[in-house]
């Protein structure tokens, strides 16, 4: 499916003030936390390396489900594939419940 | 990049309702030859599909920060979404016709969070002035009374003016271009805001359509609407009707909040916060004024 892709990119330079490094596990078995930074502009997740320009990828966030893993990491998944958990793990309770309240406001 | 293409491509086809649906011609980016598709535009997505029957698109145009514009072309009714980044592709489509070119061309205007938070700050502004102007009068939130009459309208949930500020409430979906347009309505309409009812938290509010209740109208997490009483001389309150306000649902801690002319609130969320702060910090001077 094509997106308009620099457009996107574009956006996620935006300002945000949900923007932290968390460490993120992708859906895929096998896959590991990585410590990226995440950024929350209108309804896409952006995740970048740490220092770069460009992200590495985006997520819509419509018709997602947030979860609570534990005190400290949530979840996001999709309604299409409720089993592919995306993971993300803050720093404190608090953060993790910010994330969570500003993920379900942006959908 | 990466995208999570499947789900995108999933809530395109879910029966989530879409804003506008319909045929548009769309120039080709290589092959310059204009093609006759399907279009369903959803808040800020607009997919297009090969034909109205297929199940998956065949892409998306995100059009966050975008502008539509008319352009000149050999093509009748064409106008044209570009976008303020550089190098950015210039999509050009074409109508089947007048009405529907203006149309499309207002739905996509307004389907940006660009555009929502034009619609928040413009209705802030109008908050101001009513608090500014209840304040000189000595009657705290009190609009005129002469667009109050029309307020008995606004009585039950579910009447229009509770859509016109249910576009605030982005905990709800991804803004639906039915609550912008009543938005847009709203703007004309200076009362609409206060009088009509809206969802903050989960928790609807109604104001009380009588112009001269004293009490307020919370509603309990059940939504109830509160009858308010009428003024017949009880002097604070909603006297005998059991009408203490109930709990206000507690805030979600955020953020600080910036101001909300500030130009860096970036993200709907906290001007939704800052909104739904006002809103109450509003209300309860109106309270205490009873």
């Amino acid at each position: 499916m094509r997106f308009n892709e620099k457009e996107l990119v574009c956006l996620s330079r935006q300002p945000s003030e949900m923007a932290a490094e968390l460490g993120m596990r992708g859906p895929k078995k096998g896959d590991v936390v990585k410590k990226r930074l995440v950024k929350l502009v209108v309804n896409f997740l952006f995740y970048f390396r740490t220092d770069e320009e460009e992200p590495i990828g985006a997520l819509l966030l419509e018709q997602c489900r947030v979860e609570r893993e534990d005190t400290q990491t949530f979840s996001i998944a999709f309604l299409d594939e409720a089993e592919r958990k995306y993971l993300f793990e803050c720093d404190s309770e608090e953060q993790c419940k910010d994330w969570i309240d500003s993920i379900i406001k942006a959908r | 990049m990466k995208l999570n293409e499947r789900s995108v491509a999933h809530y395109a086809t879910c029966d989530s309702p879409p804003d506008k649906t319909g045929f548009l011609f769309k120039k080709g980016e290589r092959n310059t030859a204009y093609h006759r598709r399907w279009f369903i535009l959803k808040g800020n997505m607009l997919f297009y599909f090969e034909e109205r029957e297929s199940r998956e698109p065949i892409g998306v145009i995100v059009l966050e920060g975008c502008t539509v514009e008319l352009c000149e072309s050999a093509e009748e009714f064409a106008f044209a979404i570009k976008f303020d980044c550089a190098k950015a592709r210039v999509y050009k489509l074409a109508a089947e016709s007048q009405t529907a070119m203006e149309l499309w061309v207002k739905a996509l205007s307004r389907a940006s969070f660009d555009y929502m938070r034009l619609v928040v700050k413009e209705l802030e502004r109008q908050l101001a002035e009513i608090q500014d102007a209840a304040g000189a009068s000595g009657q705290q939130g009190r609009p005129k009374p002469s667009p109050r009459n029309q307020v008995a309208r606004s009585r039950s949930g579910a009447s229009s003016s509770s859509s016109s500020a249910s576009c605030l409430s982005s905990s709800a979906s991804a803004p639906s271009m039915t609550a912008v347009y009543s938005a847009q309505k709203s703007l004309q309409d200076e009362v609409q805001l206060i009088s009509g009812s809206f969802k903050e938290n989960g928790v609807t509010w109604s104001k009380p359509p009588a112009a001269s209740a004293n009490g307020s109208v919370d509603t309990a997490p059940s939504c109830v609407t509160w009858d308010v009483c009428t003024d017949s001389g009880v002097a604070t309150g909603c006297g005998g009707d059991g009408g203490r306000a109930p709990p206000v649902p507690p805030r979600r801690l955020g953020a600080s909040l910036e101001s909300p002319v500030s130009p860096d609130t970036g993200c709907f969320s906290k001007l939704h916060d800052w909104y739904g702060r006002e809103v109450e910090e509003l209300r309860a001077q109106w309270l205490q004024s009873q």
